[in-house]
């Protein structure tokens, strides 16, 4: 205020003992030093007449307000103060607040919350996926919605808010929910690291190890495809989500029949055993499995990454476990060891000649059944099936039984 | 000078924040009769003294207005100069919402001058001569349009210096108010509590940070602009 006074000392005409100095009631010291009209006395007189008079008006309002400061007020004190405890606002970090958007920016969105002053949307903070600008995720003035307020620009008292927490709670809901459902769900692989790949699932950012991927492939060529996925661990305060390519296709591979002859790739090594991955799953080929003669060490026989043909000897789904064989296919006993290749190429005939002497076995059990129970009423039909008599003869009704047909 | 009632409701002077002031730390003094509570490390207005001084500035200007005086509402912050904008548009009067040029009214005879050439550029350009120079010319004298456009595009119609001015935010356009105190014209201001109540004729006591409550108050005002003119029109 000070350099006001100084800049005004230099004017030439002194300053006019205007009407604003002779007022009794508010001290105004500053203002001896601004000569309302001093400037505008040279330019036109007719128009700085009007300008006081206008002036004066306005003075006489002012003094109006202050002598009589309820009139034209409809409602009182008591009333204001009553009515603040309904209007305030809550300004925390971490509150919601519903807000309309009225303007919108390159760097993000003006908010109009009840509040000091209006809100700040970042473009950032707008939406979960990246996005240059707001109105990709739908922000459009006049858009109503809740923002939770993630923070406090200092400048101007005004808060920065957020929709990307929001969209993160509903995100990792969703996650929960598709995990206790179990569905298989695809997700784009947008990166990969030294353990496995990051897939985008809902918006978050997942992870694939690479022992639950079930192509041999590496992360740069998996990189911009789409996988089918499902959820092995959603866990929202440790910010883990980790993925399985392996379970999914597992679930879309049920399949495999029990005997059937596979190839499939060693993964690991374990003392009492080998994982083997066949189209999917791993299996375990237990030590005592590989071959008919003793095997002491596995990595004699087998190493990480050989394929070789295995036989499937039971599939159990729930827990997602194969059994896996050898031994079934060997020619002769200890081949596995001593010549792996010859028993790959038997592997075939093993297999059938397998199965052909189980269903044989399977045939003498039940006709040794049929020998001892015969009324029982089943009878063997020519696939060594065990079928009821019924089914031989369908056009016979079903109360009345023809021996006959014995 | 007539006495009409402006329909200031309490309600809606709360809903729009009008009651909520700066930081504790940041207040003026000079606006302890204004204050009525410290709520939250924040100051809240007194709002019977802001409906007061409200409609008693709405009569002024409703007089103003029907006696043909001239309005200029100068609003440069970024959230309220669409606002200032269409508010002017609708009341018909002079607008400054992008930055305000130091001495646009005290170096008036400059600015005329200024707004002359924007004129003459506009008709040149719906004349559409632009077009038939060569292309480095036209886009220069695009881009001196634009310019204009920007700055006094609210004021392109203003043959002189205005009878009333309006102001925004008190602390943003400092420079504007104190031009209008050394010409003499009489202003009406937007008061925060950071701000001095004695530099304006008529100061509201207002947030000047929410757009509800800018919103809210230049409504006002411009209702009763509007008002006035039309019985100005219709006294003629």
């Amino acid at each position: 205020m000070a350099s006001l006074a100084q800049q005004f000392a230099g004017l030439r005409c002194p300053p006019l003992s205007s009407s604003r100095l002779s007022k009794p009631f508010s001290p105004r010291p500053q203002n001896t030093a601004f000569s309302p009209v001093v400037s505008a006395v040279a330019i036109s007189n007719a128009q700085t007449r009007e300008r006081q008079r206008l002036k004066e008006i306005f003075e006489d309002a002012y003094e109006r307000c202050r002598t009589a400061p309820m009139e034209g007020v409809s409602f009182t004190v008591e009333d204001f103060n009553a009515a603040l405890d309904k209007y305030d606002f809550d300004s925390e970090i971490g509150t919601k607040v519903k807000g309309t958007v009225f303007y919108i920016d390159g760097n993000g969105a003006l908010v109009d919350i009840t509040a000091k002053s209006s809100a700040f949307l970042p473009v950032q903070e707008a939406c979960i996926h990246r996005i240059k600008h707001v109105e990709e995720a739908g922000i459009v003035p006049g858009l109503r919605e809740e923002f939770v307020i993630i923070g406090e620009n200092e400048a101007d008292d005004s808060l920065i808010l957020s929709l990307r927490s929001i969209q993160y709670d509903l995100a990792w809901e969703r996650c929960r929910q598709l995990q206790s459902e179990d569905v298989v769900i695809k997700g784009k692989v947008v990166g990969g690291n030294k353990g496995g790949v990051v897939a985008v699932v809902e918006g978050l950012r997942g992870f694939v190890p690479f022992s639950q991927v079930s192509s041999k492939s590496t992360a740069e060529e998996l990189l911009d495809r789409e996988l089918p996925l499902k959820f092995v661990e959603v866990d929202e305060e440790q910010s883990r989500l980790v993925l399985s390519n392996r379970k999914a296709m597992a679930d879309s591979q049920a399949q495999l029949g029990i005997g059937s002859v596979v190839t499939g790739t060693v993964q690991s090594l374990k003392p009492y055993g080998a994982f083997i991955d066949i189209g999917g799953i791993n299996g375990l080929l237990h030590i005592s499995q590989i071959s008919h003669d003793r095997v002491s060490d596995i990595s004699t026989v087998l190493q990480p990454g050989d394929t070789l043909k295995v036989m499937i000897l039971s599939h159990d789904r729930e827990r997602g476990r194969v059994s896996l064989s050898t031994k079934k296919l060997e020619p002769t006993p200890g081949d596995m060891i001593r010549n792996p290749e010859l028993v790959f190429e038997k592997a075939e005939e093993m297999a059938r000649t397998f199965r052909q002497r189980i269903a044989q076995a399977e045939a003498m059990a039940r006709a040794d059944m049929l020998r001892f129970q015969p009324e029982s009423g089943l009878t063997l039909n020519t696939d060594g099936v065990l079928g009821s008599l019924t089914q031989l003869t369908p056009d016979l009704p079903v109360e009345g039984l023809d021996l006959s047909a014995v | 000078m007539t006495r009409r009632y402006w329909n200031i409701n309490l309600e809606e002077m709360m809903e729009a924040g009008v009651h909520f002031g700066h930081g504790t730390r940041k207040w003026n003094p000079r606006m302890a009769p204004y204050i009525s509570a410290k709520r939250k490390g924040i100051h809240i207005t007194n709002l019977t003294r802001t409906a007061r001084f409200l409609s008693e500035a709405c009569d002024l200007v409703f007089d103003a207005a029907s006696r043909g005086k001239q309005f200029l509402i100068v609003g440069t912050k970024k959230k309220a100069a669409d606002l200032v904008a269409s508010a002017a548009i609708r009341a018909r009067c002079h607008y400054v919402n992008k930055k305000w040029l130091g001495g646009m009214s005290t170096n008036w005879s400059t600015t005329e001058m200024r707004l002359h050439k924007f004129r003459d550029l506009r008709a040149e350009q719906k004349a559409g001569r632009l077009n038939r120079l060569p292309k480095r010319d036209a886009a220069m004298l695009k881009r001196q349009l634009s310019h204009l456009q920007a700055y006094l595009g609210g004021i392109q119609y203003m043959t002189g210096l205005p009878d009333i001015v309006i102001i925004v935010d008190q602390q943003e356009e400092y420079t504007a108010l104190r031009e209008c105190v050394t010409l003499g014209i009489p202003t009406i201001c937007l008061i925060d509590t950071n701000c001095d109540p004695d530099l304006a004729d008529i100061s509201i006591p207002a947030n000047d940070d929410a757009i509800a409550s800018i919103r809210l108050i230049l409504n006002k005002l411009v209702s009763a602009i509007c008002e006035g003119r039309s019985s100005y029109i219709r006294n003629r």
